[in-house]
């Protein structure tokens, strides 16, 4: 800052006017910073015609007073973004971390875990155990075995998409939209299903089929070539396809079987599917290679379950 | 020349930073002390922009009203420059806000842009004064077409887009017209002063 200040001439010709351009510009430009000029060119400028002008605006300004004020308490942190120059980085709102964390991951969760797959997920997993020892049903296992590895492919066929979720449009303009998304809420069906399920299972007697842990790979192999092939073909047909698949891989030769009890053609027909490493190994290896189809097709998430 | 002190004029009392502060908390005294300080030259200094004394009040008026709202929001920047900048942002507004006025009562058809209504004000008045330095010279050669471009954007610091709205011509033009203007201004001052040291501008 120099020592420089605005003669009286220079500022009364500014004032009224009479100011060359280039004169007029420096002059503006040391206004911008220099107080003590702004208040003499100011002063010089009341003297002229423009002072009625002046103090009838200040009337109205001073007058604006306590509505201005009012709204000023109410948005003292908000700035006029058309007015000021620099933008204000805010502080992070000081909410406790966890809260939002929390109610983010509820709300990724989202459709999965509300409404009628929960309840059915539920009634699944009581239904067999009131079955096997209130109704004294033996075959329980193993029609709870068919229908486990279905449960969660059901529930991500609901998780995702806009038949499933209200608030799908929204949903799917936020950045986790997408994959990210789809493998929360497909989380958290497995997270809801899996412990219900295999502990009924473990409940109930075992009428010959395999043990009660057996359907958790093929459900994990299920859910995810489900997944998979919804990438190609959406969430509703890929779930019908795999679930309905599942239950034809089993049912169909039970029921075509011959011997008299359905039941115990349910579990040898179970016992080929799950039992064993030789099974069991190759519902880990689909599980893998549905995992590696669904990488490689990410990007079609980004667009899944548009209508 | 020029020697007047910082103190003489900081009569209303306080610094800008603070008076802003006051203001912030909703004290007229230091409002009406900052409005006195500064109302004054922005006025003029609108004036010189825009010929129409009811706009220029409306934009003065719009300011300070503002400065009420957002005083809080100052972060220690001068003063004059912050209040220059709203005041410069609220003038291109009312143009844009009384372009679309009269482009609605006008027929709807006429999509051209009338050329800005030539604003006889102080600028051309002021055409006469040769006496002043080179730079005044050389700016006064220069057409006023070109001036007010760089004036708007080098003196009032408005982006291409905020010029072309406040001059009412499209941003293209006032990029080329900004180009023309500097090299224009070069010439005339190297004509005007064969030394290749110049002044500084």
């Amino acid at each position: 800052m120099t020592d420089w200040h605005a003669p009286d001439d220079l500022a009364l010709r500014y004032a009224d006017g009479s100011l060359p351009e280039a004169d007029a510009w420096s002059l503006e430009k040391h206004l911008e910073h220099c107080t003590s000029c702004a208040s003499r060119v100011s002063r010089a400028v009341r003297g002229t015609t423009a002072g009625v002008v002046l103090a009838e605006v200040r009337e109205s300004v001073l007058g604006a007073a306590p509505a201005a004020a009012r709204e000023s308490l109410l948005t003292a942190a908000r700035t006029d973004a058309r007015a000021l120059t620099p933008p204000r980085t805010h502080s992070p709102a000081l909410i406790p971390a966890l809260t939002p964390r929390l109610a983010r991951i509820l709300w990724a969760a989202g459709p999965a875990l509300r409404g009628a797959w929960l309840s059915a997920v539920l009634i699944v997993a009581v239904g067999a155990v009131v079955l096997a020892y209130g109704a004294g049903y033996a075959g329980v296992r193993p029609v709870l075995l068919v229908v486990a590895p279905v449960v969660p492919v059901v529930g991500v066929a609901l998780s995702y998409g806009a038949y499933a979720d209200p608030l799908h449009e929204i949903t799917a303009s936020t950045p986790s939209a997408g994959l990210r998304l789809v493998l929360v809420r497909t989380a958290a069906v497995l997270a809801v299903s899996l412990p219900p399920l295999t502990l009924a299972g473990v409940l109930v007697p075992s009428s010959g089929a395999p043990g009660a842990a057996a359907w958790l790979l093929p459900g994990l192999a299920l859910t995810l070539a489900s997944l998979a092939l919804a990438g190609y073909v959406g969430c509703p047909a890929a779930t019908a396809v795999t679930g309905g698949g599942w239950l034809c891989a089993v049912l169909a030769p039970a029921l075509a079987a011959p011997g008299d009890r359905l039941t115990a053609r349910l579990a040898e027909q179970l016992s080929a599917c799950l039992d064993g490493a030789p099974a069991q190994g190759g519902w880990a290896a689909a599980a893998v290679l549905s995992a590696v189809a669904l990488a490689v097709r990410r990007p079609a998430y980004d667009h899944l379950g548009r209508p | 020349m020029g020697g007047h002190r910082e103190k003489d004029a900081a009569d209303a009392g306080g610094s800008d930073a603070a008076l802003l502060r006051a203001v912030a908390g909703g004290d007229s005294a230091a409002m009406a002390a900052l409005y006195d300080r500064h109302a004054g030259w922005l006025h003029a200094r609108l004036t010189r922009r825009c010929a129409d004394a009811e706009v220029v009040r409306e934009v003065l008026q719009d300011t300070f009203v503002t400065v009420w709202r957002s005083a809080a929001g100052h972060h220690g920047e001068e003063a004059g420059g912050w209040l220059w900048t709203i005041a410069a942002r609220r003038l291109v507004d009312a143009r844009r806000a009384h372009e679309r006025a009269t482009r609605l009562r006008a027929a709807p058809m006429e999509e051209e842009h009338a050329p800005a209504p030539a604003a006889p004000s102080a600028e051309d008045r002021v055409l006469a004064g040769l006496e002043y330095g080179d730079v005044g010279t050389a700016l006064d050669r220069i057409s006023p077409e070109l001036r007010e471009v760089l004036r708007a954007t080098v003196v009032d610091g408005l982006t291409t887009r905020e010029a072309a709205r406040l001059l009412g011509i499209p941003e293209g033009t006032v990029k080329s017209r900004a180009l023309r203007a500097r090299a224009e201004l070069r010439a005339a001052l190297a004509q005007l002063n064969p030394s290749p040291l110049g002044g500084p501008a």
